[in-house]
């Protein structure tokens, strides 16, 4: 049930179409996991908690370098040395009072994926290296839980969204392995992707328009393009070929 | 036969900075081999010592994957071939 505060704070949003109460109401009900608090999840974060998703966690293991400060915007000068939970929640709590920010400080691995995850409606793909990413793409399989990745590079970014048995996931798309090593990134690239990432999943809570499954959206900076490769789902695919194969 | 390559941003560097190439062939393998006969600073950025692509490197043919086997894949007069890298920063 909306109050006077959120029916005025949220006005904006609300008078979109196909948006409304209703869909203020899905948001503030929503719950919804952030895997990293780096580039992406900084900006995703700041949005869906401007936007008033009413429980989010995040989990990340970082302490806050000076070498994050060109893109990771929850942290400035004086939190170096601080947890990135911390350090974040901090601002983010000032940033919306009412939503509920849980910040679990912690790797993401093989033994803890299940209980980060459990009872959350949707899962945002903001990590760092492939190994993790692929980690989320099962558990959101495994718990017929969106999926809502986003990647970034230099100038470059992609996004994708993930409806489990349903459309293309994270392996289907992505086959092989990478090598990990130091990446470039130009902190608007983040903001960019993690932007998409926070469209999708309000969208998805909303029920409005149209989502970015099936298709690989690349942006290039550079050339300022957006780019969208079409991708289907890999009945052979290791991750979800089963499943889809199941419930076809 | 004229197939235009579309080269990722990060490979544009190895191509003279162009963003497509236009190249010659039948099937994808030879559209590449083409391209980095015209520029062969691109070869050890496609292509491991063992001649196989790199694990990074996706190949779209027509905006659709062309995984698995992508060099066989044959392509048309005004196809287009699209060379990204996977990417996985946050």
């Amino acid at each position: 049930m909306l109050t006077s505060y959120d029916r005025e704070r949220y006005d904006r949003q609300m008078i979109i179409q196909g948006f409304g109460r209703e869909g203020q109401e899905k948001l503030k009900r929503a719950k919804v996991f952030i895997a990293g608090v780096g580039g992406l999840g900084c900006a995703v974060a700041i949005y869906l908690i401007a936007a008033g998703v009413g429980r989010i966690r995040i989990a990340d293991h970082g302490v806050v370098e000076l070498s994050n400060l060109n893109r990771q915007i929850l942290y400035w000068d004086d939190d170096i040395g601080k947890d990135k939970v911390d350090s974040a929640v901090e601002k983010l709590k000032q940033l919306n009072h009412q939503v509920e920010v849980e910040m679990v400080k912690g790797t993401i691995d093989e033994s803890s994926i299940s209980k980060l995850v459990a009872g959350f409606d949707l899962i945002i793909d903001a990590m760092d290296n492939l190994p993790t990413r692929y980690l989320l793409n099962q558990a959101a399989l495994e718990n017929n839980t969106p999926l809502f990745h986003g990647a970034v590079q230099g100038l470059e970014g992609r996004a994708m969204t993930v409806i489990p048995g349903q459309t293309a996931c994270l392996r289907c798309v992505y086959h092989r392995k990478l090598p990990q090593t130091k990446v470039p990134v130009l902190g608007a690239t983040p903001a960019i992707i993690g932007s998409v990432q926070a469209t999708e999943v309000i969208k998805y809570i909303v029920g409005i328009g149209k989502l970015l499954t099936n298709r690989l959206l690349v942006y290039n900076g550079l050339s300022m393009k957006f780019t969208e490769f079409r991708v289907k789902l890999d009945p052979d695919c290791e991750h979800c070929g089963q499943l889809a194969g199941g419930r076809s | 036969m004229s197939v235009k390559v579309n080269i990722n941003q990060d490979l544009q560097q190895y191509a003279a900075k162009q963003e497509v190439v236009e190249v010659g062939g039948s099937t994808v393998g030879q559209c590449i081999a083409d391209l980095v006969q015209q520029f062969p600073d691109l070869k050890p950025e496609l292509f491991g010592k063992d001649g196989e692509l790199l694990e990074y490197i996706e190949i779209y043919v027509n905006m659709e994957s062309a995984y698995p086997e992508e060099m066989a894949k044959p392509v048309s007069d005004g196809d287009e071939i699209s060379i990204i890298q996977m990417i996985f920063g946050g």
